[in-house]
């Protein structure tokens, strides 16, 4: 894949895992699975950037007597949310038409 | 390595940026391991599962500011001494020019770039409008002078220069990513300069 287009769409899935419920960073590594395989490393700079950006939030909560880190998704991103589905029904929608009949040979 | 020789490691990688995003990192790598144990891994295992720490460096300064780096690298640890701060004072001649072409050196290598990429584009536009507008600007000439031939010749000219710097203009559009790449790992380097043991550019 297009390298450039999969950083992007490596910051919707990160995204798009809180998008029903707060999650921390191993949790999230394990829904993205399925989609995309991230490594902590990989997923580090994504959260700082995600951050920075305030499309989500970090905050702190006890579990089995340590600290870990949760994520909650902003109004921000949410709509950034909103914009790439916009985007990709678009898309979808050509691709449709490119493989209308069947595949492409 | 265990936990403990993985997160001193890292440490030690990470020592000269900025407190603030070192702790950060540490606590993230540190919570990322934790979990990996809660899991059923062994802690072996859980820092194995962490990847390379030439890859991991690599990621953690990626997100930070050059300026963050740089603020980090310069601020005084400790309290200066008078002797010290009369030393700074008196040798900003040199400490500060040389800071300065460092950051002209930096700053050159940018325009440099862009700046090859602007001339081609330049070059290449110019001789389309030029070489149309002479060789039509010719053709008209010679049509009123009454020399067929020449008019046609120059008609000629103007029709190849067309061809020719449209063909280049089309290969020309691939520059600017390939520009941009090289910016950013022109970036990466010398942010990499910050890290101690290298950070993998």
């Amino acid at each position: 894949m297009d390298i450039q287009l999969k950083r992007g769409l490596l910051d919707v899935c990160v995204l798009a895992t809180i998008r029903d419920e707060d999650s921390y960073g191993y949790q999230m590594i394990k829904d993205m699975k399925p989609f995309v395989e991230i490594s902590e490393s990989t997923l580090y700079p994504i959260l700082r950037r995600l951050e920075s950006a305030e499309l989500l939030a970090v905050y702190t909560q006890e579990h089995n007597g340590r600290l870990r880190k949760y994520y909650h998704i902003t109004e921000a991103g949410r709509a950034r949310l909103v914009a790439f589905a916009e985007e990709w029904r678009e898309i979808n929608s050509i691709y449709q038409f490119v493989t209308r009949g069947g595949e492409v040979k | 390595m265990t936990k403990t020789q993985f997160m001193a490691a890292l440490g030690a990688r990470l020592s000269r940026l900025p407190s603030e995003d070192v702790a950060k990192t540490l606590e993230y790598y540190g919570e990322m391991i934790d979990d990996r144990m809660e899991e059923g891994l062994s802690e072996l295992e859980a820092v194995a599962a962490m990847g390379e720490m030439d890859e991991i460096v690599k990621n953690a300064i990626a997100e930070m500011p050059l300026v963050h780096l740089v603020v980090e690298r310069i601020k005084p640890k400790r309290a200066l001494r008078v002797f010290e701060i009369v030393l700074l004072v008196l040798g900003s001649p040199i400490w500060l020019s040389i800071a300065i072409s460092l950051f002209a050196v930096f700053l050159s290598v940018y325009i440099s770039l862009w700046a090859v990429l602007v001339s081609l584009y330049a070059a290449v536009f110019g001789g389309l409008v030029g070489g149309v507008v002479g060789g039509l600007g010719g053709a008209v000439l010679f049509v009123i002078k009454g020399s067929m031939p020449s008019a046609i010749l120059m008609l000629g000219g103007a029709f190849c220069c067309f061809g020719l710097f449209t063909v280049l203009g089309i290969y020309l559009n691939k520059l600017p990513v390939w520009v941009v790449h090289l910016s950013k790992r022109f970036l990466r380097f010398v942010k990499s300069l910050f890290v101690r043991g290298g950070g993998a550019a």
